[in-house]
């Protein structure tokens, strides 16, 4: 099992074996294939600029519509509108932090500032979330249901083994955001 | 000297009203069983720079409550702060304000 991430004057450090790297890695290269946007960028440069996108549309996928969701509850023209305006930047923001906590993965111990731990912190949460929808996970049973999962002895089917992913990642995000917690008191 | 009257006061008032751009909108965070309680008081502690006892408020209220209002402002400001929380994974939507509190 990793060593859990703590706050020091260094910043904030965190030890993983090699096989924990290498799920992680799998785990963010599969989610910024899942947010890539299916058309290229729009040729003309001010939209481009500001990541204006007219032919986006509301994710089929829950999964992915749970990352990008929409911002207007029951009022779709308006969320569709703001979609046109904001998803663009929103997906290449979430790519972004993806591909730097894939880069931190080079070597077993990782080393975070303020800056790279919440990179860490949104790209370890996106996995979450997308796990999450497909464990099925709707409400606080949902989830103790997957938490009670701890056994990699027992990982014989799918939704075994992508729940002992979740607990893995759950546990990790967990050691990280307590010791960013830590970091911003002493900030303070 | 002449004291000022009142109905030019009551004028004053409706005016900059009327003009006003601050019409209250508020940024709505709502539950879901995935995201940590932890990792939640830290978004509204460093995004908001609430401190850990409103943060620790709110969170508690998305929590038991099913949604905080964390942010009221100008439509504008309330869809930028959704855009930052749809960034950290949190589920956040705009709607105008009323029912403050």
């Amino acid at each position: 099992m990793a060593r859990a991430f703590s706050a020091g004057r260094k910043g904030i450090t965190g030890h993983l074996e090699p096989a924990e790297r290498d799920l992680l890695r799998k785990l963010f290269a599969d989610i910024i294939t899942m947010l890539e946007p299916a058309t290229a960028a729009s040729e003309d440069p001010l939209a481009a600029l500001i990541g204006l996108d007219m032919d986006v549309r509301v994710p089929t996928d829950p999964a992915l519509l749970r990352l990008l969701p929409n911002v207007v509850k029951d009022d779709a023209d308006s969320a569709l509108e703001f979609r046109q305006l904001t998803e663009r930047s929103l997906r290449e923001g979430k790519i972004g932090a993806l591909r730097a906590a894939s880069l931190g993965l080079e070597s077993d111990k990782i080393v975070l500032d303020t800056e790279g731990a919440t990179l860490w912190a949104k790209a370890l949460n996106d996995v979450r979330l997308v796990l999450a929808e497909r464990l099925d996970i709707r409400d606080e049973e949902d989830a103790e249901r997957v938490h009670e999962v701890q056994d990699w002895g027992e990982a014989d089917d799918v939704e075994s083994y992508l729940s002992l992913v979740y607990n893995f990642v759950s546990w990790l995000q967990e050691s990280l955001v307590q010791a960013m917690l830590v970091s911003l008191q002493r900030a303070k | 000297m002449s004291v000022s009257t009142a109905p030019e006061v009551d004028r004053e008032v409706s005016a900059s009203e009327l003009i006003s751009p601050d019409t209250p909108w508020e940024l709505i965070v709502w539950n879901d069983p995935v995201n940590l309680m932890s990792y939640v008081s830290f978004v509204f502690q460093s995004y908001f720079g609430y401190s850990e006892a409103k943060a620790a408020k709110l969170m508690m209220q998305v929590h038991t409550e099913g949604k905080s209002a964390v942010a009221h402002g100008s439509k504008e400001k309330m869809e930028a702060h959704a855009v930052a929380m749809h960034g950290f994974g949190l589920w956040a939507t705009v709607q105008k304000g009323g029912n403050r509190g």
